[in-house]
């Protein structure tokens, strides 16, 4: 001792050092996480299903039937149309959805599978 | 100085430290609240995927409604639907003059000022040879060619009349027909921000297939984003994106419906003059304008036409657009804000 007593000691700068990180992991919890993957699968534009591709372990397949028999496949953190009786199989080409706003449609089965929030690319929507 | 008064600033500057953290955190949980994701809703409408979202009061509602409206519009405009406008002109064909819903006459006047702007690159009368190679059903098919020649006869523009004063429209000789399908998904977006103009939203985007229409400004007032398909990838994937303010936006792409036969693949963007796939360097033009079903239709004209005859089209309609060739060109005619995003494309841009 000095007879000094400086603002901070170490025993204080650890106290304020576990408050901020008690304050930032409330902070991040209450942002929503970038992992959030919510599947949702529409038939004749009514939801069918909704599935949290982070929670998903094991592989998990879904028959959609119908004129036009449609099977999604949920895996951890992706969704997939794999198999599809259409002709056109665009929906089956589309491939693996990873990310929110990611969609894969069958019209001849009016089936659409999406990954919720905002479009990929950051826009609010897509023409083509 | 004393142990104790040291002791009581050191808790202070703590005790105001944290303070200053609860207010940064409070700031930026409420930003966080305040950020509008909208209100999404789908369905399946126009033989397409709708997809709409809304900002504001009553988006629900609004939603519902505007859903509403395009499968309304699709019962008046289909020809395919037994008893709708479409359906009763083309049974009429050559017989007599068919009374119409105000909104079928609004989409079939527009289709016919495109139709006449672009000597028929654009024709609603297509239906005889559109009919034969069925793109829009599950199973198209290849025509023989004698009767492709045959129906050929039977398409042109100038065997429909329309008489606006009295709502009508005739079709001249049997054989005649009516297929709205080039122009039906930028009409349905234009039903659909007619429902949004009348309502209290503030904003919202809708998509039927490739078409979308744009109605007042984000929450946070940022341009809306429209991502334009790369035609080499798949559903998801853009090649960049276009700021807009408001308007629609119409794409036809030689991508979107194709089949092979013998090697040869055949799309879906039939040339009017001829009956077979439009033979263009082009593999996809999109359309900026102020009305979804010109947006539409001009999509399918320029495609046709080419990005050289396309130019004095898009003038005279007062519309914009963003041509790809096959060589992975892009052409923006007018002043469009567009943002390239992929590697494989080069940009241009030509004065309109």
């Amino acid at each position: 001792m000095s007879g000094r007593f400086p603002l901070f000691r170490k025993r204080d700068l650890l106290v304020f050092l576990v408050a901020f990180l008690l304050a930032a992991a409330g902070f991040w919890r209450w942002i929503p996480s970038d992992d959030a993957l919510i599947a949702v699968v529409e038939q004749n534009g009514e939801v069918v299903k909704r599935v949290d591709l982070e929670r998903v372990t094991e592989p998990e397949t879904l028959t959609l039937e119908g004129d036009v028999t449609v099977t999604v496949l949920f895996e951890p953190g992706q969704v997939s149309i794999t198999n599809s009786d259409c002709p056109d199989q665009v929906c089956v080409r589309t491939g693996v959805l990873t990310r929110s706003g990611q969609s894969a449609v069958c019209l001849p089965a009016r089936v659409a599978v999406r990954i919720e929030g905002e479009n990929a690319s950051g826009a609010d929507g897509m023409t083509g | 100085m004393g142990q104790f008064a040291a002791g009581f600033k050191k808790w202070m500057v703590i005790a105001a430290g944290l303070a200053m953290l609860l207010v940064v955190l409070l700031v930026s949980q409420f930003l966080i609240f305040e950020k509008d994701e909208g209100y999404q809703a789908t369905a399946f409408a126009m033989g397409s995927y709708v997809q709409q979202t809304l900002y504001g009061t009553d988006a629900e509602e609004v939603s519902s409604d505007a859903a509403h409206a395009v499968t309304e519009l699709e019962q008046l405009i289909s020809w395919r639907v037994d008893g709708s406008d479409i359906a009763a002109l083309n049974q009429a064909a050559g017989e007599e003059a068919v009374q119409l819903d105000v909104r079928t006459m609004d989409v079939l006047s527009r289709a016919l000022s495109v139709a006449q702007a672009t000597n028929g690159a654009y024709d609603p009368t297509v239906l005889p040879v559109s009919s034969l190679w069925n793109f829009d059903t599950d199973e198209p098919m290849l025509p023989d060619q004698v009767d492709l020649l045959d129906s050929l006869e039977n398409v042109g523009y100038g065997f429909l009349t329309m008489n606006e004063a009295a709502q009508t429209a005739s079709l001249a000789h049997q054989g005649n027909g009516v297929d709205l399908g080039g122009i039906g998904k930028g009409a349905a977006c234009d039903a659909a921000v007619e429902v949004y103009r009348a309502s209290d939203v503030d904003a919202a985007i809708v998509a039927v297939g490739g078409s979308i229409g744009l109605y007042g400004s984000k929450p946070d007032g940022s341009d809306w984003l429209v991502a334009v398909r790369d035609p080499n990838g798949t559903q998801n994937d853009s090649l960049g994106v276009l700021a807009l303010q408001d308007g629609f936006v119409s794409t036809s792409g030689s991508y979107e419906k194709t089949f092979t036969v013998d090697g040869q693949t055949y799309h879906h963007l039939l040339d009017p003059n001829t009956g077979y796939p439009a033979q263009s360097d082009l593999v996809s033009v999109t359309v900026v304008c102020e009305n979804g079903a010109l947006s539409d239709a001009l999509a399918t004209a320029c495609f046709v036409l080419g990005l050289e005859d396309s130019l004095p089209v898009l003038r005279a309609f007062d519309a914009e657009a963003l041509f790809i060739d096959q060589e992975n060109r892009i052409t923006i005619a007018g002043d469009l804000s567009f943002e390239l995003r992929s590697s494989s494309y080069t940009v241009s841009r030509q004065e309109l």
